[in-house]
């Protein structure tokens, strides 16, 4: 029987499910204009590992990091606690095997330590040396903006309407790890996640840990059954790789484990990382040739696709590509839904990055919220003002619209049209209308007005490419060049003379 | 079976056996035939409902309110105006009574702030809100589809807040669902329209005077555009038809036009406070037409320059004759 006097799991699991919930406000707060930017995406900032990628691939240390130095800290003083009892992605594989039931969870060969389980320090070692090149990739697979990602782009989309671009690709990642729980429990945690291989070589020197005092135990396995991180209580127990459950004291019918700091004999033995040193050598070297061919050959950079425009507020692309996590904290923020997760267009570094897809949406005038709620600032916090181009040019400029003249209505189709002129939200408006006489080819005379556009007035808003009637590609297309934040993808030489 | 033996090879089963061996898979069988017989394919199986199954809107205007009238007042900031111009209407109880629903339309269709005058004046949608409520109305929803975000148009425009504070709810285009109606119309047809509206007893429109660089002038009739959801850039195509038709569809209880603040260009988003020009004048009617009229000589505009106006007279929706049928205030 079951006792039901509390114990650590009880308490562990209320928990694990604040945060779980914490997690889901989050994405219901990210949308909502009642809550700032920072804090509902701060459980992204609360992972030390963006910063760590953002400080190497960007050489600067944001201003959040003390969240994440906390967290190491904690680290430091009782191990892997952020995985055990905090990580929202944690937390679903544990209720995942748990529902795959006892059977599969509780086998003791499952839940013993495998070398290949060492495989995730060197995900870690990878993805540092890349982002040394300038390269933020470990958001792909960092567990915290991978499961934002994932709900964002993939779930999200459910009860906030729309189709989002791709997004069933980073919901898909989530959901084979969710399915690998099932097989073996938190499958991802012990052999993939980067974090966790961070907070593993903190914990090493945590002293406050798993101890046994050695005369009681009978060598029953029962705290291997249980066990989530596969660190051998039983034997050499492997504080790296240990989550600080605590399922381990539960079932201890002799009670002979106990977490706390050293007092008296402690017969567990902490063996060294199972990591050799050509391993890590390798691992880097790899990473070393890769990283530069990424960049050079990933199809990104100067090649990137004309649509594929960046948020406002988004820094430079080298810039913006070291600091994006690829959280999906802006897409989710999006009221208009046009933020959606690249697949293609902007190369490999910028796999999952946020692309604007104006058949979706459209940028709102007065709306930073991307910005405010970018945990990185890889796209910066804008005043509403600086997008609006109301009496001139605009400050922070997206793009460019380019009337299709084999498209337009009025161009093409000798029909009046002006949608674009009229939803144009720029004063004076970037779209304006040029009167034309025509000779229809039934013969009659009439007057139609065509959709010109002022490049250095056009905000890239893509309002009106999302109104055009021309229905799946738009007689207007916003294309990226003229964006303000790079000042090497324009077209026009300044007007005026200086 | 007494007297038989028992013979696998020449087995006789009783009545019980038979049904319960059979039974099931008769039943089976039964059942995929209605199936089949119910939802096999034939011609027409996927045609669209027909459009005589769709009903027309309401008629919004009183019964017996036999011909149009319009009253004015300016120069006294919008609330007081439209108490002055009302009561010489005779006031909101003479079009509202006592447990009717009531639909405001105002334009609010931009993340426009109220001194861009690119949306209604909010005070004066706050305004007939209260008054909507002290005639006796049950409940006062003010509606719109807006073009930009709607949320951000409604807390922008300072709509929203004026609305809710004066007691009324707010909805819009993901907040309340649509209903199909017969628009009519050779432009229209079919259309989606927002349910509040559809389903108000009373419905007041709130235009504010713009420019528009098609149809000149946005006012009442084009307002209308925020009733309906759906491709509505492809209503641009045949514009003053279709103001005039959705003139003809939407058939208010009244119509006050707002000219505190007037676009004179750049419309219908504005955005330059240079393009807006301090009117304060206010005009509330029965007669959509005169209104229209009344709203466009404001930016200098006849009835010979906006087509919709032609139409909407012969279409015997009002008189562009203003000044006849203009009550004193």
């Amino acid at each position: 029987m079951m006792s039901l006097a509390p114990r650590w799991r009880h308490l562990r699991i209320v928990v694990q499910t604040v945060f779980l919930l914490a997690f889901v406000a989050a994405m219901w707060a990210l949308g909502s204009t009642f809550v700032t930017g920072r804090l509902a995406s701060g459980l992204v900032a609360l992972d030390p590992l963006t910063a760590v990628t953002t400080a190497v691939a960007d050489s600067t240390v944001p201003a959040w990091a003390w969240l994440g130095l906390a967290v190491l800290i904690l680290t430091a003083l009782l191990g892997r606690v952020f995985c055990g009892w905090v990580c929202p992605l944690g937390s679903l594989q544990q209720l995942v095997s748990w529902i795959a039931g006892p059977q599969r969870r509780k086998r003791p060969k499952l839940n013993r330590y495998r070398r290949w389980f060492a495989l995730k320090y060197l995900v870690l070692v990878v993805g540092l040396v890349v982002a040394a090149f300038g390269l933020n990739l470990l958001g792909w697979i960092d567990p915290i903006p991978l499961l934002h990602r994932g709900v964002a782009m993939g779930v999200r989309p459910l009860w906030h309407g729309g189709q989002m671009t791709a997004g069933w690709v980073s919901f898909a990642l989530v959901a084979a790890i969710l399915l690998l729980s099932a097989w073996m429990p938190r499958f991802f945690c012990r052999a993939v996640c980067p974090l966790g291989a961070m907070l593993g070589v903190v914990a090493r020197v945590a002293p406050v840990r798993i101890r046994r005092s050695g005369t009681d135990c009978t060598g029953c396995t029962l705290c291997l059954m249980a066990c989530q991180g596969a660190d051998e209580p039983l034997g050499d127990h492997r504080v790296s790789e240990c989550h600080v459950c605590l399922n381990c004291l539960d079932v201890c019918k002799e009670q002979g484990l106990r977490y706390g700091v050293d007092s008296g004999p402690d017969v567990l033995s902490t063996p060294a990382l199972d990591l050799g040193r050509r391993r890590v050598l390798v691992a880097a070297t790899a990473a070393v040739v890769v990283a530069p061919i990424v960049r050079v050959a990933g199809g990104g950079g100067p090649a990137r696709a004309h649509d594929a425009i960046r948020p406002p507020g988004a820094l430079d692309e080298d810039a913006f590509l070291a600091r994006c996590v690829t959280c999906g904290a802006c897409s989710a923020s999006c009221p208009t839904g046009v933020i959606g997760s690249d697949l293609g267009t902007t190369g490999i570094a910028g796999l999952f990055t946020p692309v604007l897809d104006m058949r979706r949406g459209w940028c709102e005038p007065s709306c930073i919220r991307c910005g405010e709620v970018c945990p990185t600032r890889a796209i910066e916090v804008l005043t509403p003002e600086s997008k609006q181009a109301i009496g001139g040019p605009a400050e922070v400029r997206i793009g460019t619209a380019f009337v299709d003249r084999g498209r337009c209505l009025p161009w093409a189709m000798e029909r009046p049209c002006i949608v674009c002129e009229e939803m144009c939200p720029t004063s004076p408006k970037a779209i304006w209308l040029e009167p034309v006489e025509i000779t229809r080819r039934d013969g009659q005379r009439i007057v139609l007005q065509r959709p010109m556009v002022e490049p250095e007035l056009c905000t890239g808003c893509g309002l009106c490419e999302n109104r055009c009637p021309v229905g799946e590609q738009a007689a207007i297309r916003v294309s990226s060049v003229g964006e303000t934040r790079d000042p090497r993808n324009r077209m026009l030489q300044s007007r005026t003379d200086a | 079976m007494g007297d038989r033996p028992s013979d696998a090879y020449d087995r006789r089963i009783d009545r019980r056996e038979l049904i319960r061996t059979w039974g099931p898979a008769a039943l089976a069988g039964v059942a995929v035939t209605a199936l089949g017989a119910g939802l096999h394919d034939r011609p027409g199986r996927h045609r669209p409902p027909s459009l005589d199954t769709v009903p027309t809107p309401k008629d919004w205007r009183l019964a017996d309110d036999g011909h149009g009238r319009l009253a004015e007042w300016g120069g006294a900031g919008s609330v007081a105006n439209l108490r002055r111009a009302l009561a010489a209407m005779g006031g909101m109880a003479a079009f509202v009574r006592p447990g009717e629903t009531v639909a405001i339309k105002p334009n609010c269709a931009w993340d426009r702030t109220p001194e861009q005058a690119a949306n209604t004046d909010p005070e004066l949608v706050a305004e007939l809100v209260r008054q909507a409520r002290e005639a006796g109305a049950s409940s006062v929803v003010v509606v719109d589809n807006s073009c930009h975000d709607p949320d951000r148009a409604f807390e922008r425009s300072g709509i929203g807040p004026a609305a809710r504070a004066a007691g009324a709810t707010i909805a819009h285009q993901h907040s309340v669902r649509t209903v199909t109606l017969d628009l009519g119309g050779t432009a229209l047809g079919r259309w989606e329209v927002l349910e509040p509206i559809a389903s108000a007893d009373r419905l007041i429109n709130v235009p504010i005077v713009k420019h528009h660089s098609l149809a000149r002038a946005t006012l009442g009739m084009k307002n209308w555009i925020g009733a309906v959801e759906g491709p509505r850039s492809s209503l641009h195509q045949r514009l003053p038809q279709v103001c005039a038709e959705l003139a003809a569809a939407f058939k208010p209880t009244l119509t006050v036009v707002d000219a505190t603040r007037v676009l004179t260009a750049g419309g219908p988003t504005g955005g330059s406070l240079d393009l807006v020009r301090p009117v304060d004048r206010i005009a509330v009617s029965t007669d959509p037409v005169a209104a229209e009229v009344w709203g466009a000589e404001l930016l200098d505009l006849g009835p010979r320059e906006l087509p919709q106006i032609a139409i909407a007279e012969r279409l015997g929706l009002g008189t562009a004759d203003w000044k006849a049928v203009s009550v004193p205030a």
